[in-house]
């Protein structure tokens, strides 16, 4: 049996781990990785740096290229090892988002695919064995419950409980307290660590700082594909964490830190904004926002809070209930249609929601915001190509988008050139306003910093930008104002919050 | 009265064999507008393998391999090679009503015999209770299959692993996937098997209906059989229930048509399309149909 | 099967389609010969009786109409993302609003209005039966797919009321209606009626409709991406309901012709299942509306030489559904892969029985 630098039996281990999905861009290089018995092993890295590749490996679900993994000192064939394999050796992964069967009850979500015991599948039993677990780990969970009932905490906890049902030895947990309330999260730690305690490994992806303080023995670092780093949590500096997790310090974005001059009226408002959101929190309440001309304005939050529901409100998408959209005194219909007439553009940092349609060539992607009839590229309802393909051939050239034939299909594109071309597109027409979702989300460093550039580029151009992230990072280094949307309310801050006054706000609107 | 009740049960009997089949398969997420061609398939294989054999069991046997064979067919293009799933039952459609016509004609050149006939097995005791015990237990060996199926599939849903099984990957593919439960095989074996029960209902229909074989003589009924488990909410019980309704219905409109009833039989055809149409227009509420019914399920795509 | 570098797409999807042709042929060759009879001679019986002579050419290009309507409506349906199983029962919505208005609105109406007329009728009834699905849909929630197969049978039946009561003919011998009037007729060159280039002319004016204007871009983009298009400001109910009108119209009118042009009477078997067959004719075309029109006559050259295949070769003519179906099956089966980038993961029954 293999043992680690600490003494302590190591429950898994990866050897020199390579996983490439696009050829060229490699997910995963060489990368070793051990847990222990009885740890709690934080694993850090930013988006798309390999942590659920990796993690996928670990529970059967991606096959390496390269590479072995030891399994309490026994070596694995990739070759068959299936997620049932994994789960017969006891790891079990808690996704981000519960994979519970909605329409099924706790129960029933606990032995379905549980292969041990006979084929018959008696409830009352399989209840009673729940009742056990919770009240052995204090992680409370509605008996007999059906799971669509269930809140996200309560659904997270019954993947966990079901995972130690079926005996998990290692347990990866994947941002488990990123839809938590401050309460549930206080409520989880204590469950982990007499998990710990008993025995069991725990791979904890997070990235909060505090968190991994508070819970973890040790933390590896992932950046690019490569693992960084591996330390014990009490040498901790958080600085030199950044650093290793970003490969230099945290990148700046040339700005100018007074607006330019910002005119008194605003120039788009929303007053008493209300609609209905799918979850509970998530409804907007009495949004009250005004924005001016030549800032930023930044609206931090957790995920959740009534973002989504924001975006899809002025997208035309889900109606709103109640409340005016002004765009420079004017009331103005929610819709892309109808704010794009005012000069409002939205971008958002998912694909689809940013109305990019894979399927579509560039330059028809480029029309599809535009298409009632009418020009530019809709004159008497027919398709003017020519002009579509002149127009985005213009953008492909401005924005360095690869591939640059306007003829490919979008959905060739990588994250960061489908990104440049909703930005490009967006941009196009100088808009007076842009609202930007999440505009980052996804991307590597350098297309970030470019988008981040274009929306200071637009901010100096006299613009008006209402950034909405959950990346408080990004808020903090573009935002001239900054706003706090919790539980579908926006809280004004004091010009010049810090990071303490801002999560006191995102949590305290979390708080029941 | 008596006459009424036998005659529902009859016209109910092949709707409820290829509605288990149906839902059988739609709890595994994948739905299967061929259940037509599969009774077809089962209606033509157990009328040539009985009049071959002068056994109607054997012509029951026929028809669960010819329509176990349509199953695989199924299977393999709509779960193994991931085609949609609408297109692959219009085809298999096509083709079951091409190859019974086809093998039909060719092995009778237009002159069908006369097939053998399932016989009825009285349960003894039970058959003998005045009134309803000769209509109720004294009935062909499909019958019991139908409501032994029925009673068996109620209870594996709720109370078996396999049933668990079959529902998740039916409700969520990827959190069965997840569980390591295998979508493809938990599907295909689904699949296999509604398409056997479709091959009965067929077969009820050359071998106990009647004991010859028409070209096409499914007449649609596959396709209320897809209603029917739409009608009776995605449960066994509900599908028995919905069944036995639409056979009293046309039980009845024969009735009445026999007396003389101004009423059109058209609407008796029209009516188990219509009544649908109008359940899923007007119910409203939580959705019962498995969640990922008709989805196609691909690892990498996530 | 990936698409070969340097080869345009349309090639790849041509040398496929006549792949998938020819391996059907083979495989219902081979099912024919099995069963004892002659496979080559039924073969040249079949082209012989679609294509052998004047006669032929003309029964083959009468079922060509009809198959290239339904499939351009099938087709049409398809890449917008509608599932659109109805074909059939819009043929016949539209084939008796066509006979109703010829044989009981304005049964003496003068020839320059009774032909346009009739030919909007039937649209319109095609055009109206489609659009239950698409209230439903867009409506309630209701999945096309179960609804137009429904339809289909309801309008069978509805038909075969019309033609045992109110449409009867007035000597009431038949389950027919009264013939048209030649007013009604359409304009034909001995039995070519108008309606063989009219469906080609539709067949262009879709193509163009759906690549060359802002109609079209817009169902094109809901059927690649329904939220891409929502959230780029384009509805999907309204784009839902125009394409099955659209289509509906289109099945509508195969209705219209066939009892205008063909057989000047409606009855219940008007259509061997052209709706039907035209899945597999959209299908086999990949769904682009000029690649309908030959997909659509090589089937119908399978539904005009299979009655030549049992007289010559006594080969029962039902051997050509059997092709059908392969001929769907190994064109889905071999582009796998490209019907993903359709916006098909959602799967088409993502709203069956959502408000059950």
């Amino acid at each position: 049996m293999s043992r680690d630098a600490t003494g302590e039996p190591t429950r898994v281990s990866l050897q020199g781990i390579d996983k490439t999905f696009v050829p060229g861009r490699p997910v995963l290089r060489r990368v070793d990785f051990e847990i222990a018995r009885a740890e709690i092993h934080a694993l850090l890295g930013e988006n798309g740096a390999g942590k659920s590749t990796l993690m996928n490996v670990l529970i059967g679900l991606i096959e390496p290229d390269a590479g072995s993994m030891r399994i309490d000192g026994r070596p694995v064939d990739f070759g068959h090892f299936a997620p049932s394999d994994a789960a017969d050796a006891g790891i079990a992964m808690v996704h981000q988002h519960p994979t519970l069967v909605a329409a099924m009850t706790v129960e029933e979500n606990m032995c379905f695919g549980d292969r041990r015991g006979g084929a018959r599948f008696d409830p009352a039993a399989a209840s009673s064995r729940l009742r056990t677990l919770v009240e052995r780990y204090g992680l409370e969970v509605p008996i007999g419950g059906r799971v669509d009932t269930l809140s996200v905490g309560q659904r997270q906890r019954a993947e966990i409980l079901r995972a130690l049902d079926r005996g998990a030895k290692l347990l990866i947990l994947d941002e488990p307290t990123a839809a938590l309330t401050p309460g549930e999260t206080e409520a989880l730690f204590p469950a982990l660590r007499r998990l710990r305690d008993e025995g069991c490994s725990i791979v904890f992806i997070s990235h909060k700082l505090a968190e991994v303080e508070a819970l973890a023995d040790r933390v590896s670092v992932l950046r690019r594909g490569e693992r960084v780093a591996t330390l014990a949590v009490a040498e901790l500096d958080a600085r030199e964490l950044g650093r290793l997790m970003l490969g230099r310090d945290l990148p700046g974005v040339a700005r100018r830190v007074a607006p330019v001059a910002v005119e008194p009226r605003p120039v788009f408002c929303l007053r008493d904004v209300w609609t209905t959101g799918p979850r509970d929190g998530s409804s907007l309440e009495a949004l009250e926002l005004e924005l001016r001309a030549g800032e930023i304005f930044g609206v931090a939050g957790i995920d959740g809070n009534g973002q989504r529901e924001l975006e899809e409100m002025l997208a035309g998408v889900r109606p709103l209930s109640h409340g005016v959209i002004e765009v420079a005194g004017t009331p103005v219909e929610p819709g892309v249609t109808s704010l794009r007439s005012h000069g409002v553009s939205l971008l958002s940092g998912d694909r689809e929601r940013a109305g990019l349609v894979a399927g579509f060539r560039l330059w028809e992607n480029w029309a599809l915001k535009c298409s009632r009839d009418g020009p530019p590229y809709f004159p008497n309802g027919l398709l003017a190509a020519v002009a579509a393909r002149r127009d985005v051939g213009t953008a492909i050239e401005r924005f360095a988008i690869s591939p640059s034939d306007p003829d490919a299909e979008a959905g060739t594109l990588s994250g960061g050139n489908a990104q440049k071309l909703a930005v490009a597109r967006e941009l196009s027409g100088s808009p007076r306003v842009l609202v930007a979702v999440n505009p980052t989300r996804g991307l590597d460093v350098g297309s970030a910093n470019f988008v981040h550039e274009q929306l200071l580029a637009l901010r100096d151009r006299g613009g008006a930008v209402l950034l909405i992230s959950t990346e408080l990072d990004e808020i903090l280094a573009l935002s001239d104002r900054v706003g706090v949307l919790a539980r579908g309310r926006l809280h004004g801050l004091s010009v010049g919050a810090d990071r303490a006054e801002i999560g006191a706000a995102m949590l305290g609107g979390r708080a029941a | 009265m008596e006459a009424l009740i036998e005659a529902s049960l009859r016209l109910a009997l092949p709707l409820l064999l290829a509605a288990l089949g149906e839902l059988i398969v739609e709890k595994g997420g994948v739905i299967n507008i061929g259940t037509e061609g599969m009774m077809l398939c089962g209606a033509f294989a157990g009328f040539a393998v009985g009049a071959a054999t002068g056994s109607a069991t054997a012509g029951l046997a026929g028809a669960c391999a010819a329509s176990a064979a349509m199953g695989a067919v199924f299977a393999f293009f709509a779960v193994v090679r991931r085609s949609d799933q609408v297109v692959v039952g219009t085809a298999i459609n096509l083709l079951s009503l091409g190859l019974t016509g086809l093998l039909a004609r060719a092995f009778y050149q237009g002159a069908i015999p006369t097939g053998p006939t399932l016989a009825d097995v009285a349960i003894p005791g039970l058959s003998a209770i005045p009134g309803i015990g000769r209509v109720l237990f004294q009935q062909n060996l499909l019958v019991y299959i139908a409501v032994g199926s029925t009673a068996l599939l109620a209870f594996a849903l709720g109370r078996t692993r396999p049933g668990l099984k079959l529902r998740a990957v039916g409700e969520s593919a990827r959190a069965a996937d997840a569980q390591g439960v295998d979508v493809v095989r938990t599907r295909v074996v689904a699949i296999v098997s509604g398409s056997v029960l479709a091959g009965l209902a067929g077969a009820s229909l050359s071998l106990a209906q009647s004991n010859t074989f028409t070209e096409g003589m499914t007449a649609g009924r596959g396709f209320i059989a897809l209603t029917i488990v739409i009608f009776g909410r995605w449960r066994p019980v509900g599908v028995l229930m919905a069944a036995l309704f639409f056979g009293a219905a046309s039980a009845l409109q024969h009735r009445l048509q026999a007396r003389g009833a101004a009423v059109p039989y058209q609407f008796s055809l029209m009516l188990p399309y219509l009544l649908t149409l109008l359940v899923l227009a007007i119910a409203s509420g939580r959705s019962v149909a498995p969640g990922d019914l008709g989805k196609v399920y691909s690892r990498e795509v996530r | 099967m990936r698409p070969l570098p340097g080869v345009p797409a349309f090639v790849v999807d041509v040398v496929r389609s006549l792949l998938a042709v020819l391996a059907a042929a083979l495989v219902a060759g081979a099912v024919i010969a099995l069963l004892g009879y002659p496979p080559v001679e039924a073969l040249r019986a079949l082209l012989g009786g679609a294509l052998g002579s004047g006669a032929a050419l003309t029964a083959t290009l009468l079922k060509f109409a009809p198959l290239l309507l339904t499939g351009l409506a099938v087709s049409l349906c398809f890449r917008c993302g509608v599932w659109n199983i109805g074909a059939e029962g819009q043929l016949y919505a539209g084939a008796l609003l066509a006979t109703i208005l010829a044989t009981k609105l304005m049964p003496s109406a003068p020839g320059w209005i009774a032909v346009p007329a009739l030919v909007a009728a039937s649209a319109l009834g095609g055009a109206l039966w489609a659009s239950i699905a698409a209230a439903l849909r867009a409506g309630r929630g209701v999945s096309e797919v179960i609804s137009t197969i429904l339809l289909n049978f309801i309008a069978l039946q509805l038909v075969s009321l019309a033609v045992h009561g109110p449409l009867q003919e007035v000597s009431g011998a038949y389950p027919q209606s009264d013939a048209l009037t030649a007013a009604f007729r359409l304009p034909a060159i001995g039995r070519l009626h108008m309606g063989i280039p009219l469906a080609v002319l539709l067949a262009g004016a879709s193509s163009w409709l759906l690549f060359r204007t802002a109609i079209g871009f817009r169902m094109r983009a809901v059927g690649l991406s329904p939220t891409a298009a929502r959230f780029a400001g384009i509805e999907p109910d309204r784009q839902l309901m125009s394409t099955l009108a659209l289509a509906g119209a289109m099945a509508g009118i195969a209705g219209g012709v066939e009892v205008a042009g063909v057989t000047g009477r409606l009855f219940e078997s008007l259509s061997p299942g052209y709706g039907y067959t035209a899945i597999a004719v959209a299908l086999l075309a990949r769904l682009h509306p000029l690649a309908v029109i030959p997909a659509a006559f090589l089937f119908a050259v399978l539904e005009a030489g299979g009655a030549a295949m049992q007289r010559g070769a006594g080969v029962p003519s039902v051997a050509t559904d059997v092709l059908k179906g392969v001929v769907i099956l190994l064109s889905i089966g071999m582009a796998l892969g490209r019907q993903r980038s359709r916006g098909r993961e959602t799967g088409a029954l993502g709203a069956i029985g959502e408000t059950v």
